[in-house]
């Protein structure tokens, strides 16, 4: 189908672009997924993230531009074999509410050619167990989405497509989802997810795409994707007896760009590199060194200067 | 790997079927419609107050004409719309399935909802009629259970390409209201039209001056009238409620009915064409 295909990438847009009457919903978006990788979709409410995933699911029509599953194009809907491939959990997620959920997923199943029998134990395995009998249009909003996560799962697709997979569940619903796609992503699964919270893209992914009005800002690890951005990890030690002071040994550490003092808490700015020295020069100095942790940069301060245009 | 997908097809109609058969609007309307013609077979026919199959069709008519539209609109005009909107249906289409296949399966799905509501709308006063009249009445009464399935098929159809062509399920809800209200109002056009055409009502109602050809014509562009005189036709039926209807020689019940299957092959058409294009 596609010459030049390459076989570890599982999801890859060229040159996508749609247009809504006056608004350019996504902008020329290049995005490769590597297979088996988690990757995260990151951007404001509006930033085009549904729509590019709407158009990967062939849900809408690109105004131009390539989609590609496995390397095979994704065109006019009537070649339908590849969604064989994927599971996909839409933002908004609703089933038939006059349906129990093994009728529901028993359609679902049919459609994929797939047997029955996984059913009961995949409504077990989302936890959906003790309203198995009960219709669907009587669930909260956190159960019809684990029967959402519980349907996209039916073939044991190798690429999974989440938008916003924990948008408005509560904490409960959150960690389920989360391990859910861990395990996923375990037994050799691709995952596109997107979100606007940051930490959950922080604590899942890969690899981070930036997305805000439809264009792709940056595409990263969150390490490098800091790093580019010139946010410099802190480092938090314990000094019993410190008393606000600044140790003047920390000054002498080359990449150190500041130091701050709170109480017993010293707070030390510097390159990843140089972290390691700041402690042996504290400890060289005679500093009694109770405790120490690394602040990570958050995603948040990232896309806040990203978005700001205080980027690279 | 081109083929139809019967398969694919034949669950969305069972799905959609399983789902709506159990819709407690559909249920309550067929209820509702049941004890209705029951009511009306057993004052017209059964009873013998006023005597006679011709009154029975007449009075079960007359309540079909209004019910079957009802539970068609209901059934139809969240089928695309009302799934677009609460995301069921972006689910679904993830499946290897394709739109055409969705559309289809659903007309199947629904339409036997259709076919269950009206048999039991119809057939319990089939019985009592069976039990008075006569079994002889039978395949009479069959035609009309048929003629009125058609016109359900009509109502839904054009429900569910409503349901294709507005953004929101209330929009595709609001242009059913209005198929079904031009159906009821389409009568008192034509009386209208023929009176401001030089007709009388005084001619209309001893039959001296019936309405001119035209304007019989002119019910193919009124679902409602189309099933109504296809169903007076079928019975020789010349008057209703003091109206003396001589219907010229074009107006069969064949005629109606192939009018009726152009209405649900065009709106079928369309509906395609439109859900092919939407964005989900």
């Amino acid at each position: 189908m596609n010459e030049h295909h390459n076989p570890e990438i599982a999801i890859e847009t060229r040159n996508l672009s749609k247009r809504f009457k006056d608004v350019q919903a996504v902008d020329s978006l290049y995005m490769s997924v590597k297979r088996g990788e988690i990757y995260g979709f990151l951007g404001p409410n509006g930033a085009g993230k549904t729509t590019t995933i709407k158009m990967i699911m062939g849900l809408i029509q690109p105004t131009h531009g390539n989609i590609f599953l496995n390397g095979i194009r994704i065109d006019d809907g009537f070649d339908v074999e590849h969604r064989r491939d994927t599971g996909y959990l839409p933002e908004q997620v609703a089933f038939y509410r006059n349906l129990t959920p093994v009728q529901t997923l028993d359609f679902f199943c049919e459609l994929k050619g797939v047997d029955k029998s996984i059913v009961v134990p995949l409504i077990e395995e989302v936890g959906l167990t003790d309203a198995i009998d009960r219709k669907v249009g009587t669930y909260s909003k956190g159960m019809v989405q684990l029967l959402g996560i519980a349907q996209a799962m039916i073939g044991n697709p190798s690429i999974y497509i989440f938008d916003e997979p924990v948008g408005g569940l509560d904490a409960r619903w959150v960690k389920v989802t989360r391990d859910k796609i861990r395990n996923l992503n375990k037994q050799g699964a691709t995952v596109l997810f997107s979100s606007h919270i940051l930490s959950e893209v922080q604590a899942l992914c890969d690899r981070v795409a930036i997305i805000d009005k439809g264009k792709l800002l940056a595409v990263d690890t969150v390490p490098n994707l800091s790093e580019r951005l010139h946010i410099m990890p802190q480092l938090e030690i314990t000094v019993p007896g410190l008393g606000g002071r600044i140790p003047e040994a920390v000054y002498t550490v080359p990449g150190v760009e500041t130091a701050d003092a709170e109480g017993d808490k010293l707070l030390v700015t510097c390159d990843t590199g140089a972290r390691m020295d700041v402690m042996t020069a504290l400890k060289e100095a005679g500093v009694e060194i109770r405790d120490f942790r690394t602040i990570e940069p958050s995603l948040e301060e990232a896309f806040v200067k990203m978005i700001s245009g205080g980027g690279d | 790997m081109m083929g139809i997908g019967l398969k694919a097809i034949y669950s969305v109609a069972k799905k959609e079927f399983a789902d709506n058969v159990r819709n407690r609007w559909i249920v309550a309307l067929t209820v509702i419609f049941a004890i209705l013609t029951l009511l009306a077979s057993y004052v017209t026919g059964g009873g013998s107050v006023l005597g006679g199959m011709e009154e029975t069709v007449i009075g079960l008519l007359s309540i079909a004409a209004i019910f079957i539209p009802l539970i068609a609109v209901m059934l139809g005009y969240a089928s695309i719309a009302g799934e677009c909107e609460n995301g069921s249906m972006g689910i679904l289409l993830s499946y290897p399935i394709r739109r055409g296949e969705v559309l289809v399966g659903k007309l199947i799905g629904l339409g036997s909802v259709i076919v269950v509501s009206t048999v039991i709308g119809f057939g319990a006063a089939g019985i009592l009629i069976a039990a008075t009249v006569g079994a002889e009445s039978g395949v009479a009464y069959l035609s009309f259970i048929g003629l009125t399935i058609l016109s359900g098929f009509l109502y839904l159809s054009m429900a569910v390409l409503f349901s294709t062509i507005a953004k929101s399920r209330a929009r595709a809800l609001g242009m059913g209201v209005v198929l079904v209200f031009w159906s009821m109002i389409y009568g008192m056009i034509i009386v209208g039209v023929h009176m401001a055409t030089g007709g009388d009502v005084q001619g209309l109602i001893t039959g001296a001056e019936p309405f001119p050809d035209w304007l019989y014509a002119s019910i193919i562009i009124s679902p409602g009238d189309l099933y109504q005189l296809g169903v007076m036709v079928a019975f020789e039926i010349r008057q209703v409620f003091g109206y003396t209807f001589d219907v010229p020689f074009f107006m069969t019940t064949t005629f109606a009915v192939m009018v009726q299957i152009l209405w649900i092959v065009l709106a079928v058409i369309l509906a395609y064409f439109s859900f092919r294009k939407r964005d989900i």
